[in-house]
């Protein structure tokens, strides 16, 4: 059977998770292996939860949250755009590819945005092939 | 006027003190000036303890006993500021001076940052520092290299890049600390890393290095460096406790041409450590590091010891919150290790604590220090210095478009 990555995706409830129901009422076709969490706001994304996605065995993880400007919350996506780019210098410096790990701003109209970027983001996790760290540290022990 | 930035020679007008202290005993008078006059509650500084292998933190209140923490100790690993943030209540209704070496400093300024240290409260006394060694590597040392009895040392010093270590019966010995380095032994990996020699983030630095001239051996150059440090350099001026003197031009260039060699060595450090993860494939420093934090035993030692590991509900311990990590796994996942690094990494200040108290003796310090300069790199933060907030913990929102 051919391998399909895992993909999860933190979406804000206002904006990026009313792009993915865009997507889905325009019957647009995006690739299954994509997981969505919901999350009031993207500003609510606690960097550990990325960890914690690769930790319990994703390939990739996607932030997405509403444009700048558009928070519902005025400026939530503002502090987790900061967290964001100081977690992946984190990431990069540890050796997990930047291909993994992704940030983008949806919005509720943009059901085509979020199909593109769903199959954009899966083939190159794909590309990347299977991400553990603890299987990897198995393979050395 | 004493300004910032001002630089003096400066000695002990006590006998007594310049001569308990080294390099006439102008710290130990500041500290015994603060305490006499009221300006501060307490000072915190590092005594002898049972031997010159342990530096014990003491926080004293009588004036007459501030002598008792006079002269260096180089074989002590403390972090002061993690005592004024867990111990002294991050000094909020208490007025305290603290002697700090520049990871101190740092960790002070981060604490500060990070609200867990009142400003307004501590005088920080900035001493210049080359490194510090681990005790029991040390004890080892004197055996080895130095073939004295460990317990019959009463005096270590270093200057002009060796160690010298000074036994009961007067017998003197100095061995440069590159020699002991390349076998192993001298520094701790942190410090030989360690770029910052001249804690410019205290309130006044301190040191020996560019004291020339007549004074030479007998006074300690201070740097002004904040304006509280002005006021309490120009009191205790005033007060007849210090002798200040204008420094001499070409120690102010040796000062800094020692600092720029220290710095220089500690890149060439920094390069010899990381040599092994730089540039390689994917997955290059987690994979580098998997084995080592497959030894841990998840005894929590290092967020103990970490001085930035602050909060009361930690989220590595299984029964607070979520299920951040499984109960009863070990080794953990390497989430223990990313968790902690997550939360703390862009102000660590390589101050080592972590790697001295691991039991599996993970090079943790090691990784921190990279995880934290690609942060400086890339995101422009610099830990333990200006006004900055940690990019991770804090947003500020009122500075951010609507």
């Amino acid at each position: 059977m051919e391998w399909k990555p895992k993909i999860i995706v933190f979406c804000c409830n206002w904006c990026s998770y009313g792009g993915a129901d865009t997507a889905g009422t325009a019957r647009m076709q995006y690739p299954p292996n994509v997981r969505v969490i919901r999350v009031m706001c993207s500003g609510r994304i606690n960097p550990l939860f990325i960890f914690k996605a690769f930790d319990e065995g994703a390939d990739g993880v996607m932030v997405a949250g509403c444009h700048f400007g558009d928070c519902h919350y005025d400026r939530g996506n503002y502090a987790c755009d900061q967290r964001m780019r100081a977690l992946k210098t984190v990431l990069t410096t540890l050796g997990i590819e930047e291909g993994r790990f992704y940030l983008d701003w949806i919005s509720a109209s943009e059901g085509e945005k979020f199909a593109n970027t769903m199959t954009m983001v899966s083939e190159k996790v794909k590309e990347l092939g299977p991400f553990s760290w603890r299987k990897n540290q198995a393979e050395i022990g | 006027m004493i300004e910032v930035n001002d630089m003096f020679y400066a000695k002990s007008s006590d006998a007594a003190i310049a001569d308990a202290g080294e390099y006439g005993g102008a710290v130990t008078s500041i500290l015994k000036f603060l305490l006499k006059e009221g300006i501060v509650d307490a000072v915190l500084a590092v005594e002898e303890g049972a031997d010159l292998y342990d530096a014990v933190p003491i926080l004293i209140e009588d004036p007459d006993k501030v002598v008792k923490s006079a002269g260096s100790i180089h074989f002590g690993t403390l972090n002061l500021a993690k005592v004024v943030e867990k111990y002294l209540d991050g000094a909020q209704d208490m007025k305290i001076a603290v002697t700090v070496k520049p990871c101190d400093a740092m960790t002070m300024v981060e604490l500060i940052k990070r609200e867990r240290v009142n400003p307004d409260n501590v005088i920080m006394i900035g001493l210049n520092c080359g490194g510090t060694m681990p005790p029991v590597k040390s004890r080892e040392m004197m055996e080895k290299f130095y073939e004295f009895d460990p317990d019959s040392v009463v005096k270590e010093e270093i200057a002009k890049g060796k160690l010298i270590v000074e036994t009961a019966d007067g017998t003197e010995k100095e061995i440069p600390i590159d020699d002991l380095e390349d076998e192993g032994f001298g520094r701790r990996t942190n410090c030989r890393r360690c770029e910052i020699n001249i804690p410019t983030m205290a309130d006044l630095a301190c040191g020996n290095w560019g004291v020339i001239g007549p004074l030479a051996g007998k006074a300690t150059f201070i740097e002004v460096c904040s304006p509280k440090g002005a006021e309490v350099l120009e009191k205790a001026k005033e007060a007849g406790a210090l002798d200040l003197e204008e420094p001499i031009e070409k120690g102010i260039t040796i000062r800094k041409n020692i600092d720029n060699a220290m710095v220089k060595l500690a890149d060439k450090w920094q390069d010899a450590d990381w040599e092994d993860v730089k540039g390689r494939e994917i997955f290059s420093a987690l994979t580098e590091y998997l084995p080592d934090f497959s030894r841990c035993i998840k005894c929590y030692g290092c967020r103990e010891a970490c001085p930035i590991c602050y909060c009361d509900d930690c989220c590595l311990e299984a029964h607070n919150g979520p299920d951040w990590l499984s109960k009863g796994e070990i080794p953990p996942s390497p989430m223990f290790h990313l968790e902690r690094m997550i939360h703390m990494v862009e102000s660590c200040t390589n101050c080592g604590q972590c790697e001295e108290v691991c039991p599996s003796e993970i090079p943790l310090a090691k990784i921190w220090h990279e995880v934290n300069a690609k942060v400086k790199d890339n995101f422009g933060y610099v830990k333990g210095t200006g006004e900055n907030k940690p990019p991770m913990g804090f947003f500020p929102m009122d500075k951010m478009p609507l």
